[in-house]
């Protein structure tokens, strides 16, 4: 019994040091490298802690480039596709979870088959299209498709969530005469609330990532998303370091904030029962 | 339950509708498109337009790519499961931190994949990245090495790097099915004298079937869409090592500008996944028991 446990703690805490050391340290070192001189950066010998501490690399980024052009674009796109995503999925999910209906079934797998469908099989098509239809170069077509990418997992989500309300509490408020949309309302959405904030962070994420169609469907200076314009630093032959990373910190700081304050419903979301 | 049609489809159509818009009329644009190659050489019929594929699939860059998806999947697949399934079991034991590792395990899902392109040029980097110098000095290296020099080692090192990014996600989804187990099918193991690894293999992964499922399917298609990790370090070199269907489609159409032949590598391949996701569904589906 004893032995046994030694091995246990062993493994767990081998696993816990590759954990951090894999999944933890590349953070620590890009945002503390972020602060470093230039020549620190790029000098052979790396140093674990900093020698050197600047700031000109962020005051670069912030005042003298498009920082906060890409930023807002990277807001107005993400909030949007959000919002939409929600609603749709709110819906969407109630009614698989609550009504049974003709397809009900194969409503539900083409929604897990399409949250991975999509992706680059469709990047040729839908650019052909939106140039049909002139949507090429706006917020709109990133929208349509961030919502496309993050609406089927939500719903997946959203079905579980809505699983753990009881459904006494549903036929009481019937017996009591409330209508369906009532019931949705007053009943259903703030009970569900915490799984809700999760998935919104789970679209929000999807958006804010997303780099493939912001990069082909948008060409305007004006109208690049963060992801895009980093991309465009990343591309360049002689990279700028410094620039570089602290625009990667800057640009994860918004769904790390976002993260910090609701971040524990999406993860006892994902853990608590989401996906069965 | 009753059956309640009208009013079930009302909840679900807004969502359903938006979703085929966007994927069915660009698949039926790009159809038409294959076939349009055909008659710009000037043989206008409707059964032409086959020949587009038929020279397709023959292509020795189509097979290529073929294959380095083929492998992209596998590694992915192995790679992810032994990096889930570690932080999961990790994170499902009790230790001082358990919370907050759980909470910002997924640091690496959440930020922007552009994010995790500079975290890892830098990492690797071979005149100044923290990995060769590390290596150098324990020893296991002699110099720096280029880690997206050669093809084999900038193919492993973009699987590993886009398992990084995902494990973490997936390690949450494999904990969630871990909590829906019963403890006390471990309790009663353990009387009857079960080791940890026995435990294993006959309750935890058993009762991960539905989790495993959506993970094996979802996360297959996920892993084969991945695009700009790729794109974004090695541009699918060296030697076209590890271009992957999606960046041959990309090339194709928006380097290469051949819009058609893209679409019909684009109409090949979803037919191929779809193909696959049937499969997998029909045969892995777990039993509803609700």
């Amino acid at each position: 019994m004893i032995k046994e446990n030694n091995i246990k703690l062993i493994f767990l805490s081998l696993s816990l040091l590759l954990i951090i050391l894999i999944f933890f340290f590349p953070f620590f070192w890009i945002i503390t490298s972020s602060f470093k001189s230039p020549e620190e950066i790029i000098a052979t010998s790396t140093t674990i802690i900093p020698r050197s501490f600047t700031l000109e690399h962020y005051n670069k980024i912030l005042f003298n480039s498009d920082f906060f052009i890409y930023l807002k674009n990277s807001l107005i796109v993400s909030f949007s596709s959000m919002i939409i995503s929600i609603i749709l999925s709110v819906s969407a999910a109630y009614g698989l979870h609550k009504l049974k209906f003709y397809g009900n079934k194969f409503v539900e797998y083409s929604l897990l088959v399409t949250y991975a469908f999509p992706g680059v099989i469709l990047l040729v098509p839908i650019y052909l299209l939106f140039a049909k239809v002139n949507l090429l170069n706006s917020y709109l077509a990133l929208i349509v498709v961030n919502v496309l990418f993050a609406t089927p997992f939500a719903v997946w989500m959203l079905k579980a969530f809505f699983k753990l309300i009881p459904n006494e509490i549903e036929e009481a408020a019937y017996i009591d005469g409330a209508s369906r949309y009532i019931v949705i309302s007053r009943i259903i959405v703030p009970l569900a609330a915490p799984g809700i904030a999760s998935v919104a962070i789970f679209c929000f994420i999807i958006s804010w990532t997303e780099y493939l169609f912001a990069s082909i469907l948008i060409s305007g200076d004006d109208l690049k998303t963060l992801p895009v314009g980093l991309a465009g630093i990343v591309g360049q032959y002689q990279i700028d370091w410094g620039f570089l990373l602290s625009g990667a910190v800057l640009a994860s700081l918004p769904v790390i904030l976002l993260f910090v304050f609701i971040g524990k419903y999406f993860v006892s979301g994902l853990t608590e029962g989401a996906v069965k | 339950m009753k059956k309640n049609n009208i009013e079930g489809w009302l909840f679900v159509s807004p969502l359903v509708i938006w979703i085929s818009l966007i994927i069915l009329v660009p698949i039926y644009i790009a159809f038409e498109l294959s076939l349009f190659n055909v008659k710009i050489i000037g043989t206008s019929g409707k059964f032409i337009g086959v020949d587009n594929y038929v020279k397709l699939l023959g292509k020795s860059k189509f097979l290529n790519a073929s294959l380095n998806s083929f492998y992209w999947i596998i590694g992915n697949a192995i790679c992810q499961t032994f990096f889930a399934f570690t932080i999961a079991l990790t994170i499902n034991y009790k230790f001082p931190g358990k919370k907050i590792m759980a909470n910002w395990i997924i640091l690496s899902f959440i930020i922007p994949t552009v994010v995790v392109v500079v975290i890892w040029k830098l990492m690797l980097s071979s005149s100044s990245g923290v990995i060769n110098s590390v290596l150098i000095d324990i020893g296991l290296f002699d110099e720096a090495t280029g880690f997206f020099s050669s093809p084999n080692k900038a193919f492993i090192s973009l699987v590993l790097i886009n398992s990084w990014r995902w494990s973490p996600f997936l390690a949450l989804i494999i904990l969630s099915g871990l909590n829906s187990i019963n403890r006390e099918m471990y309790d009663a193991s353990k009387v009857d004298g079960a080791n940890f690894i026995q435990q294993f293999l006959f309750i935890t992964f058993p009762n991960l079937k539905s989790v495993l499922f959506v993970l094996g399917l979802v996360g297959t298609l996920l892993s084969f869409n991945i695009f700009d990790i790729i794109w974004l370090i090695t541009k699918g070199g060296p030697s076209s090592a590890t271009t992957t269907l999606p960046l041959l489609i990309y090339e194709t159409a928006f380097t290469k500008f051949r819009i058609s032949q893209a679409a019909t590598l684009s109409i090949v391949t979803s037919f191929l996944l779809l193909l696959f996701s049937i499969i997998f569904i029909k045969s892995m589906a777990p039993k509803e028991d609700d």
